[in-house]
């Protein structure tokens, strides 16, 4: 049998004779490749290996030699015997190779579409498998990217939930704050109502008593009189004279006697501070959460790509399981690859060995594994198993993928036929397992895979799309608690802002005369169509406009009611409102009249006021303010004038006595010594009383210097002190003043016709009481001046400001009228000194008769008092530089001045000034704040119109287009600033207009554009419409010369600023492209720079440079000296790793590309870190190498996402 | 490098599992077609009971032509140099692709037995064993005592 075999075998392939030729020796060899290697080309002869015979070859080769028919059957019915398959090469025709020229069997190889031999083909698959294995490493590396993302969620989560419990603390601080301010100003209100439900009754009951003791000494004098003036009695002429006297004054007084039907039937109301409506609306919306960001970002595209990004995962993962498994299964089958072995990379668990391959056990078991959507990973396992097993029946995998079908079976055949004999079973099995090898890279079977899932799992992408959300949550969230405090801080900046301009304003109007100031307050009136609430809330924010701080300082000396500081301060705080509006009735009293005195006053006032403004400058802290005590200062000429007219419409005796009065008195530098001298001259009978009163008032102008109503107008000096400490009533005044201004024709009038009712009830109350006490006085001779003067002081008790005020003027306005009505009644005593203090009596009945006014027009005094109220607490802080944050902090000042007003209004106020601030827009932290989510993006991969290759530079140019440098593209395109492609110019090449890896793109002022050309180490500028106009710079590293330029901007002027990145400076140069300078040089000291890539200009003519490899930003002056340098290496905020774009808003504020952090950075004008988002990915909002950045005039930062072929505009 | 032949795989399988007797040649690790190949002194000659190192190559156009043949080890035959080429003409021009690689070493043995020195390659080798054999022999036992006994 051994011989058999061996005579069946040719002696040079050692093989079976396949297509044996016999020689003329009668030897015999296969045709290929034994008998074709034998061949002699040269001799055209055959040696025979046997004999060493050698034959000439026949015509056609050794084809024709004859074929040995008996050794072939013998050879068949050897195969019959031993049952060997037949020759699976039996039919084939040796080709040459494709890849190794050998002749040998080919068969076409799925790796490279050739025909190859078998030893190229398993070249081939080894290289396949070499790919494989590589490629699943960087998988394996590339895992721990998810297993970050994991932990990022899990943070995220923690950090959702913390952000989620500080904002629902910080709700219920507010419920707390806003409840305790309701509660507070509740009780206030309430007690006030009580309070002065008790005044009042008790004046009331003073007065009733006064009325009656004056009618019971009246008629007791009568009945003396009748008494008495008969014959009966003996009198001296000098004594009837006198009797006479003193019964003519009664007469006069009861004749002057006024009924002030105003004072008796007093009312009060309650006027919401703002329409309660509103209010409860304000209240309802008081707060908001602001989440719609994060769900519309992941509700989005977000989800969908993560989900397929998360699909792509599972699949190369299920396709690797599967694998294994196969691996599992041909181990067994060991031979039939022959020497191809999966097993060679890992050995698969065992169990998976043992386990039939077939069995769905074994993926659900895996699957288990998984934690992580296992479903899906069960689906595909099924299916793939599925699939795995209809290939094995050939009909139904031929439905599922076709195409990859057929390259499978191309394989599989010639694997097949290649193989030799091979049982069916084996082959089908090597064919799922080809199957699966190739899936992978199939994405036939990929997008099998995604079908089955879209159709078999919904729940499978539900549940990550919730994964997906959430962790898009947690990130927005995490921007959540930046918000919270951004609040704040953006109210606060509100204020800030906010102040600027009014100084500014008032400033402005300063200078101009008072009506230029009326109208601009009338002009912020008109802004407030209710004039008292929306006034309050508007202006809140700026100190210069709150009228309020002397309404705390005013009630504060209530509870006093001693003469403290405080209270001082507050009388000149009166004064001050009261000769503001003393000065502008004056003012426009003087103007509307005839010529009288007063005017002369007036002007003169005005000559005052120089100095006190100057002062006021000088002293206060507040521009504002000291403007205000300066308006206010040159009341003291014109207060004494305002009397004049008043007096000249209440009575006309006094008129014409007072005008002439007070014409002397401004004149003559009043000083309480003068009144005092004055009062001297006053009646026997009176002048102690007055005296006594005079020393009260005195007293009072000593304990507290500034204070005195009579001093103040006397001397600057004591005012300037007082100064700056009033701005609060500077702000009353200038609140008073507007509205006067407004009011000013009908009020002068109005307050001249209605004198004695629109008059303070309080004054009218002193005055009543004064002439009471001094008809008292001039009967009985008390010393009822004392009483008045001890009244005075308590009198403020009284809750109401203005009512406080009136008291206190009042009381000045007893003396006066006391003094008066005395003069009247002592006849001879009829100069300077009674009338003198009328001045300040009219002052006051001015100011009070005006809050009166002001009062019946805009409300009660409930209503006054709380915007002047809170305004004061606001304007206060605002003086004291105290943030005006939290309302709580509000409400306890306002409780420390017992106003409790404030707090609810604070909150509004609040709203009211981040709605305002928010309408404006214009406040760019804000904006920057609030940035984060993608407005849109702007391509993708490609070279068509829209599409990027690599896009680095980007710059705004005019109508706000986006003007990207399509680096790899080598071209410019321009879109609008919706993202519509405009236009595109430029191609690749080193002419004119050609590119080659342009990297930077600036556009001045006049539209050119301006490219950093940077393989062609130029740059070149083209007009608006994208025509070539010139080209500078070439490669090297003098001046003018470039190295790889890179970043390219210009400024105002034109000049053009090119980052020239290899040698590490920045050139400066004209828009013409003259060299002008250059500053940087390769370092990392300051002022140094290593790969310098974009720059920016900011208005301010600041130049910053991303110092990409020293990872900070410079930032230069225009003639390249530092300023300053911010940033470090790190993934902090305020950190940087390869900084690329860096932008400049026209409020300087800087944005930054942080391309090795994938994300953008915004910073404060002062380098300040302010914010940072964005993150690694190809998302929505997520960046993979971040290369120019520009900011667009409307705030939106756009941005090239260089890796990611996009534009993204935020 | 393009797979082995299948010629070489059965033959080398066949040097396996079928060994002749003194001769062993084993595929090197690295390189199937180079072998590493000893042949025993043949008895009744000088070179008993030497062990003699050979080199086999087998070239790329094996078996069309002929494997390429070197004693590593010393030896004193007139038909071998001192470089341990081998003069033996089916190594040369009467190569045959029915030859195998265990038929040229078969030959190389029988040439150990019979040295041939009128067609030399050692021509001193050759001259001394026309002249004078048994000093020749005697000098062949000599340095197979030196060289092929030891290691």
């Amino acid at each position: 049998m051994e011989q058999f075999e061996s005579l069946l075998t040719c002696c040079v392939c050692l093989d079976r004779y396949r297509n044996p030729k016999l020689l003329p020796c009668q030897h015999s060899f296969c045709m290929e490749p034994c008998m074709d290697g034998l061949v002699d080309y040269v001799r055209r002869q055959v040696k025979c290996p046997e004999c060493r015979a050698e034959h000439r070859i026949p015509y056609q080769g050794v084809q024709g030699f004859p074929t040995n028919v008996t050794l072939q059957r013998f050879l068949e019915l050897h195969a019959n015997i031993a049952g060997e398959l037949p020759d699976p090469t039996a039919g084939q025709v040796m080709e040459r190779c494709n890849v190794c020229s050998e002749k040998a069997y080919c068969a076409p190889c799925a790796h490279c579409d050739k025909k190859v031999c078998e030893d190229c083909k398993s070249a081939h698959m080894e290289v396949l498998r070499r790919e494989i294995s590589r490629i699943n490493n960087q998988i394996r590396r590339g895992l721990n990217r998810l297993q970050d993302i994991l932990g990022v969620v899990e943070r995220n989560t923690i950090n959702l939930q913390t952000n989620c419990g500080a904002v629902a603390g910080e709700v219920d601080e507010i419920h707390k704050r806003l409840a305790k301010a309701l509660k507070d100003r509740t009780d206030f209100l309430r007690n006030e109502v009580d309070r002065y439900l008790a005044t009042e009754l008790r004046n009331l009951t003073n007065l009733k008593d006064n009325l009656e003791l004056e009618l019971s000494n009246i008629q007791s004098n009568c009945d003396l009189a009748d008494k008495y003036m008969n014959d009966d009695v003996e009198w001296e002429d000098t004594e009837l004279v006198d009797t006479k006297e003193i019964f003519l004054k009664t007469v006069e007084f009861l004749r002057n006697f006024d009924y002030e039907a105003g004072d008796y039937n007093r009312r009060v109301r309650f006027i919401m501070t703002h329409d309660p409506n509103q209010l409860v609306m304000h209240v309802a919306s008081y707060g908001e959460l602001n989440i719609t960001q994060p769900n519309a970002y992941s509700s989005s595209m977000q989800q969908n790509q993560g989900l397929t990004r998360s699909k792509s995962d599972h699949r190369l993962a299920s396709q690797f399981r599967q694998q294994e498994e196969a691996k599992g299964w041909q181990e067994n089958d060991e031979p039939i690859l022959g020497g191809r072995k999966f097993g060679e990379r890992r050995p698969p668990p065992p169990e998976k060995h043992t386990r039939d391959y077939g069995a769905t056990d074994d993926y659900s078991g895996y699957e288990s594994e998984h934690r992580p959507a296992r479903s899906r990973f069960r689906s595909r396992f099924v299916k793939s198993h599925l699939d795995n097993d209809s290939d094995s029946e050939q009909t139904t995998r031929a439905t599922k993928a076709e195409q990859q079908q057929k390259e499978k079976e191309k394989v599989v055949d010639t694997e097949d036929a290649t193989r030799g004999p091979l049982s069916v079973e084996k082959r089908k099995k090597k064919k799922n397992l080809l199957h699966l090898l190739l899936s992978p890279f199939s994405p036939h079977l990929s997008r099998v895979s995604v079908h089955l899932q879209h159709k078999g799992n919904r729940s499978e992408d539900d549940e990550i799309s919730r994964l997906k959300r959430q962790n898009k949550g947690a990130a927005a969230s995490s921007q959540e608690p930046e918000r919270a405090p951004a609040r704040p801080a953006e109210e606060e900046r509100t204020a800030v802002n906010r102040k600027p301009p009014t100084p500014a304003r008032e400033a402005s109007s300063d200078g101009e005369s008072d009506e230029s100031v009326g109208s601009l307050q009338r002009n912020q009136r008109k802004n407030a169509p209710a004039p008292q609430k929306p006034v309050t809330t508007t202006r809140r924010p700026s100190a210069t406009e709150t009228p309020a701080p002397h309404r705390p300082a005013a009630r504060a000396p209530s509870t006093e009611s001693s003469a403290s500081t405080e209270s001082s301060g507050s009388a000149v705080k009166h004064t001050g409102a009261i000769l503001s509006i003393a000065e502008l009735k004056a003012k426009y009293s003087s103007s509307a009249p005839a010529t009288t005195p007063g005017s002369r006053f007036s002007s003169a006032g005005n000559e005052r006021t120089a100095p006190a403004a100057t002062n006021g400058t000088a002293g206060g802290a507040q521009r504002v303010q000291s403007r205000f005590i300066g308006s206010q200062r040159p009341t003291p000429a014109p207060a004494p004038a305002e009397p004049v007219h008043e007096d000249s419409d209440t009575s006309s005796e006094e008129e014409t006595d007072s005008s002439e009065e007070s014409d002397e008195e401004p004149v003559t530098q009043r000083k309480p010594e003068s009144q005092a001298m004055a009062r001297s001259d006053i009646g026997p009978l009176l002048a102690r009383s007055t005296n006594a009163r005079n020393d009260a008032v005195e007293n009072k102008t000593k304990e507290s210097p500034s204070q005195s109503r009579y001093r103040t107008r006397q001397s600057s000096q004591t005012e300037e002190e007082p100064a700056p400490r009033y701005s609060a009533g500077s702000s009353l005044s200038n609140r008073y003043g507007s509205k006067p201004r407004e009011e000013e024709p009908p009020s002068s009038l109005d307050d001249e016709t209605k004198y004695p009712t629109a008059r303070s009830r309080y004054l009218a109350l002193k005055e009543r009481r004064n002439r009471l006490a001094r008809s008292k006085s001039s009967h009985t001779g008390f010393g009822a001046g004392d009483d008045d003067d001890q009244d005075d002081p308590v009198s403020p008790t009284t809750a109401s400001p203005s009512a406080y005020l009136a008291a206190r003027y009042g009381s000045g306005t007893g003396g006066s009228e006391l003094s008066r009505s005395r003069s009247s009644h002592a006849l001879k005593s009829r100069e300077s000194s009674p009338e003198r203090p009328a001045p300040g009596e009219k002052d006051g009945a001015a100011l009070s008769s005006w809050a009166r006014y002001l009062k019946n027009k805009y409300g009660s005094r409930g209503k006054d008092r709380d915007p002047t109220s809170t305004s004061s607490s606001t304007s206060r802080r605002l003086s004291l530089g105290l943030p005006l944050r939290s309302a709580n902090e509000l409400a306890s000042s306002d409780d420390d001045s017992k106003n409790a007003a404030g707090s609810p209004i604070s909150p509004t106020a609040a709203t009211a000034a981040v709605a305002g601030f928010a309408a404006a827009g214009s406040s760019p932290r804000s904006q920057y704040m609030q940035k984060r989510r993608l407005q849109f993006s702007v391509g993708s991969r490609g070279s068509e119109p829209g599409c990027f290759t690599w896009p680095r530079g980007i710059a705004v140019g005019p109508d706000n287009t986006m003007v990207v440098a399509d680096s790899s593209n080598h071209r410019v395109q321009v879109f609008d600033s919706n993202g519509i492609f405009v236009k595109e110019f430029g191609q690749y090449g080193s002419g004119e207009g050609e590119f080659d890896c342009l990297a930077g793109v600036a556009v001045n002022r006049i539209g050119q554009y301006i490219i950093a050309d940077r393989y062609n180490h130029r740059i070149q500028v083209f007009d608006p419409q994208g025509r070539f106009l010139r080209a500078f710079g070439s490669q090297g590293t003098g001046d003018g010369k470039f190295n790889y330029p890179w970043g390219i901007t210009t400024d105002a002027l034109g000049f053009i600023y090119v980052c020239d990145k290899e040698n590490h400076r920045v050139q400066v140069f004209q828009s013409d492209g003259t060299f002008v300078g250059k500053f940087g040089s390769f370092g990392s000291k300051l002022g140094q720079l290593e790969h310098p890539h974009y720059i920016a200009v900011s208005s301010t003519n600041r130049v910053l440079v991303s110092d990409s490899n020293n990872h900070r930003i410079q930032v230069f002056d225009v003639n390249g000296r530092v300023l300053s340098s911010f940033g470090e290496e790190g993934s902090e905020d305020g950190q940087f790793k390869f900084p690329r774009g860096v932008a400049v808003d026209d409020q300087g504020y800087i944005v930054v590309a942080d391309s090795g952090n994938n994300r953008i950075q915004i910073f404060h004008p002062d380098g300040a870190f302010l914010r940072a988002f964005g993150s690694w990915g190809s998302g929505d909002g997520e960046f993979k190498g971040l290369e120019g950045i520009a900011v667009m005039s409307g705030g939106n930062i756009i941005v090239c996402d260089r890796e990611n072929h996009r534009v993204q505009v935020f | 490098m393009a797979a082995l032949p299948r010629r070489i795989i059965k033959e080398t399988q066949r040097l396996m599992q079928e060994p002749v007797p003194g001769i062993s040649a084993v595929p090197s690790e690295t390189n199937a077609r180079y072998f590493h190949v000893i042949v025993t002194g043949p008895e009744d000659s000088p070179f008993e009971g030497g062990l003699f190192k050979l080199e086999l190559f087998l070239p790329e156009d094996y078996p069309m032509s002929a494997p390429k043949v070197r004693f590593i080890t010393k030896i004193y035959h007139p038909n071998i140099d001192r470089l341990g080429r081998i003069c033996l003409d089916i190594l040369k021009d009467k190569w045959s692709p029915a030859l195998q690689i265990r038929t040229v070493l078969l030959s190389i043995q029988a040439l150990l037995s019979a040295p041939n020195p009128d067609d030399p390659l050692a021509n001193d080798v050759a001259e001394l064993w026309k002249v004078n054999e048994s000093e020749a022999i005697r000098n062949a036992k000599e340095w197979t005592r030196r060289y092929a006994m030891d290691n």
